[in-house]
């Protein structure tokens, strides 16, 4: 069955209202639509608002036995609280996107995990609602990281999302994804700075 | 094949409507409250009756009510609401009434962490109410298990005239993975057959007929006679009745089937586990195999009746036995009631609303396996 | 019996006769003006439930040939509320307790009565637990007896009639044991009533309230239900406890559960109900 050494675990976390939930489920079936075995579970607060929430994937080619993830290979984050909660720990070698607006700590990446800072929320901001910022995040993971397909993202942003949202968030995946595009191709995966 | 991405609660709700369940009953609480919503929104346009109660008490009350009315009855609920259910999960045992009661289990007691997941409801849904009576408990861990076992539930809750219990937890209820579900049946109906006059209406073999049919019936949950009519004071006919259909549903192969045996073929160190757990228990069963140690694993589809043989049998063999689950020990009492000595029985326990990590598990069993358990519990509390 | 012009033998079980009530209860007047309604009313046994609580009260569907289920401690109205969606053909009558109802159970009470459900609900108010042997109960009158108010009760108590009143019931009457001509009425028309109907009937409890209170048994009791309610019988001033109105409080039409439940579902391309 399993083993965890083929397998991609991914950690997405803010905080209540960002859409974390939503951004997992649509990463799972996006992983779902390029045929690869995936299992999501979440956590979050108390209240739906505010407080830290995560949502937890792992991304694999054989069936998934453990689906929480302990340390993650790759992690968005989108907010503070959900920093601190969840936001330590990624896996040596691992990936950890985070907006800009985010203070972060050395030892994040003191295991040789990649930091890679962009402006997340800016741009979803530009686009005209920061609620894209989730979607925005999602694209520049994919983009960095090839988890996904490009094509199963958009699919599954389309499919996950009410219809009157539909182009503000096709615009926020591909500006995402050019973002990720961006840091790949310079290079900015340096220590955070 | 038609992938879906689906999460465990909604997956219950498809499984009760393929179960031809007609009728819901609830009241919102995390992490259950996904299966009330989804039965709000699939039953009305199936013509199916959803309630939202005032409480848990009338929840269980109205389920109850329904089936007697003759609707496939279901209600879904987390410890707190479970706790207030008990009285009523009693009545439906004694008055032999088929329904279904899912409890998403989180950590406790009381408030305790409402999103957080927990197994500690394993004895509540055996001995929670007063009296004996006959319990049936299934689990699952995985997305297909949870669509699984809700038919299965309503089919033994039918088969047996008692309340089923299907205990998930927090993060299988939440959890999403890709599934290819049936589309659920047309609704339908569900037709009885009047008895003759005077046939009995309640004992281990009577027929379920719900009220509107035939004759008029009499159910309460005084001790009661075949008639149920109160039986001259005394109280065999119920206590018998109770002792054969807990007899008839512990030897019913469908509850034996529920046990998942995962590489336990030629296993001596045996992990018992369900639900959540399972799923570690299952990639450190992988960890173990890898390392050198013939590892098998038990997800327990069913707790109660509890699948003493199938534990026992699993056991013969093993040198040790590690009982993984999120509690304080309720699983691991019946686990070493069925190993019965034929092994040493090493509890890996945590109830503090975290999970138990596949690590965690392998060096565990690890220890329990060269005898050394003593110190891989020092091991873990040094962690 | 006296005889009353229907036959209401087919509405009671006599064979489950003599009752678990003491002599002189006023439980088995309920009961027969019960079975005279649904005499009056035509409905065949088969398509009427009568669904009690727990108390002397709750023992009615003992008593009668309809299908009948006997619940638990203030929950009837849940019970009755699931089996009148899930078979709204039957006729749903439920017999509870003043403690039943409005003390363990007033919850599901206030929300019956706010969906408007097509129930009958028979409160048997003693203004005493019966059946656990005479304690106080939310309808013990301020400075009445009982085990655990020995020197009169320093509580004020609910009126059933006010609350249902403010829940939402479409229908709600008072009346005693006393009123033998109006007690079967009164059930004849919250039955006929499409929607949440409450008749309560104010009823001796000898064994506990008549004798704590010094009333005496039945026959005093009887007089002292004729003196403690006003409107119908004009009751009298200086009385050491006081006293109840009684009549029809509300007769009104408004959208009954199941049927807006109907329309609901029709929304959805849903058929909901018997055929
Ligand atoms: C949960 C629960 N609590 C308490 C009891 C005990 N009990 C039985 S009947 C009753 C009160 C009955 O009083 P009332 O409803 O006024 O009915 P009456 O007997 O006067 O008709 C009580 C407290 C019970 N059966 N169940
Ligand atoms: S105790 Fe009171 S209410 Fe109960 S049966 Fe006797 S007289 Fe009736």
């Amino acid at each position: 069955m399993t083993s965890e050494r083929d397998a991609v675990r991914i950690r997405l976390t803010g905080r209540g209202g960002q859409g974390i939930m939503l951004a997992g489920a649509i990463l799972a079936e996006a992983a779902m639509r390029d045929e690869r075995y995936v299992t999501e579970t979440q956590e979050y607060g108390p209240e739906a608002r505010l407080g830290a929430t995560k949502a937890d994937l792992v991304v694999a080619n054989r069936p998934i036995a453990f689906p929480d993830v302990v340390r993650p290979d790759l992690l968005l984050c989108l907010s503070r609280p959900g920093y601190l909660k969840y936001g330590r720990g990624v896996a040596p070698g691992g990936l950890m996107v985070v907006d800009d607006r985010i203070a972060v700590e050395e030892d994040t990446t003191a295991e040789g995990a990649a930091v890679v800072r962009l402006p997340l929320r800016r741009t979803a901001r530009e686009l005209g609602d920061e609620i894209a910022t989730n979607i925005v995040g999602l694209g520049a993971l994919a983009a960095l990281s090839d988890v996904v397909s490009e094509q199963a993202l958009a699919a599954a942003v389309a499919a996950r999302t009410k219809p009157e949202f539909a182009d503000l968030n096709a615009r926020a995946v591909a500006a995402g994804l050019a973002l990720g595009r961006e840091a790949r191709r310079g290079g900015r995966s340096a220590a955070a700075s | 094949m038609a992938l879906r991405l689906v999460m465990g609660n909604e997956a219950v709700a498809q499984g009760a409507l393929a179960a031809g369940c007609d009728f819901f009953a609830g009241y919102p609480i995390t992490p259950a409250t996904e299966i009330l919503e989804e039965m709000a929104r699939l039953l009305p346009p199936r013509g199916g009756v959803f309630l939202q109660m005032e409480d848990e008490l009338g929840a269980m009350a109205a389920v109850i009510g329904a089936a007697w009315g003759g609707a496939r009855a279901m209600t879904a609920t987390s410890g707190p609401g479970f706790t207030l259910m008990q009285e009523h999960i009693g009545y439906a045992a004694i008055t032999q009434t088929p329904c279904v009661v899912v409890d998403a289990q989180r950590s406790g007691p009381s408030t305790g962490q409402p999103t957080l997941p927990s197994q500690g409801d394993v004895m509540q849904a055996r001995f929670g109410t007063h009296g004996d009576r006959p319990a049936l408990a299934l689990t699952a861990s995985s997305v297909r298990g949870a669509y699984d076992r809700t038919r299965l539930a309503f089919t033994l809750a039918e088969r047996h005239r008692l309340p089923a219990v299907l205990l998930l937890d927090a993060v299988v209820s939440h959890m999403r993975e890709p599934v290819d579900l049936p589309p659920p049946p047309p609704p339908a109906r569900r037709t009885f057959a009047a008895l003759p006059s005077g046939a009995p209406r309640f004992g281990p073999r009577a027929p379920f007929v719900p009220f509107g049919v035939g004759e008029p019936t009499v159910v309460t949950g005084l001790a009661h006679g075949p008639t149920g009519a109160t039986g001259g004071g005394s109280g065999a006919f119920t206590a018998d009745t109770l002792r054969a259909v807990g007899e008839a549903l512990a030897a019913d192969p469908d509850v034996a089937a529920a046990v998942e045996a995962y590489r336990t073929e030629d296993a001596d160190l045996l992990l018992v586990a369900f639900g959540i757990t399972a799923r570690a228990a299952r990639e450190a069963v992988d960890r173990l195999r890898r390392e050198g140690t013939r590892a098998g694993l038990l997800d327990l589809g069913v707790l109660w009746p509890f699948p003493a043989a199938a534990v026992a049998q699993a056991a013969e063999r093993a040198r040790a036995v590690v009982v993984a689950e999120l509690n304080l020990g309720q699983l691991t009492l019946a686990v070493e009631a069925a190993v019965a000595g034929r092994a040493p029985v090493y509890p890996l326990l945590r109830a503090d609303g975290g999970l138990l990590e596949p690590e965690a598990i392998s060096r565990f069993a690890q220890g329990a396996a060269t005898g050394e358990a003593r110190a891989a519990k020092e091991a873990m509390a040094g962690a | 019996m006296p005889r009353l012009g229907v036959d209401v033998d087919c509405y009671l079980k006599t064979e489950a006769l003599p009752t678990v009530w003491c002599p002189g209860c006023g439980n088995g007047t309920v009961v027969q003006a019960l079975a005279l309604a649904l005499a009056r009313l035509g409905r065949p046994p088969e398509e009427v439930a009568v669904v009690g609580g727990i108390g002397c009260s709750g023992r009615t569907p003992f008593y009668v040939r309809t299908h009948a289920m006997h619940t638990t401690h203030g929950r009837a109205l849940a019970f009755a509320t699931g089996l009148k969606l899930a078979r709204p053909s039957l006729t749903v009558v439920v017999a509870t307790g003043d403690g039943d109802l409005l003390a363990i159970g007033t919850n599901h009470f206030l929300h019956a009565a706010r969906r408007n459900v097509d129930l009958t609900v028979l409160l048997f108010n003693n203004g005493i637990y019966g059946m656990t042997g005479g304690q106080m109960a939310p309808t013990t009158p301020e400075g009445g007896r009982t085990t655990t108010s020995l020197a009169g009760s320093a509580e004020r108590p609910f009126d059933a009639v006010e609350l249902a009143m403010a829940a939402g019931a479409t229908y709600v009457a008072r009346t005693t044991t006393f009123d033998m001509q109006e007690l079967p009425l009164r059930i004849e028309e919250a039955i006929r009533h499409p929607g949440f109907a409450l008749v309560e009937v104010i009823t001796q409890c000898p064994t506990y309230f008549g004798r704590l209170n010094r009333i005496g048994e039945a026959p005093e009791m009887l007089l002292w239900e004729r003196d403690h309610t006003e409107d119908l019988h004009g009751a009298g001033e200086g009385l050491a406890l006081p006293a109840l109105t009684t009549g029809v409080f509300r007769q009104e039409r408004r959208t009954e559960y199941t049927e807006a439940y109907r329309a609901l579902c029709a929304a959805r391309g849903g058929r909901y109900g018997d055929e």
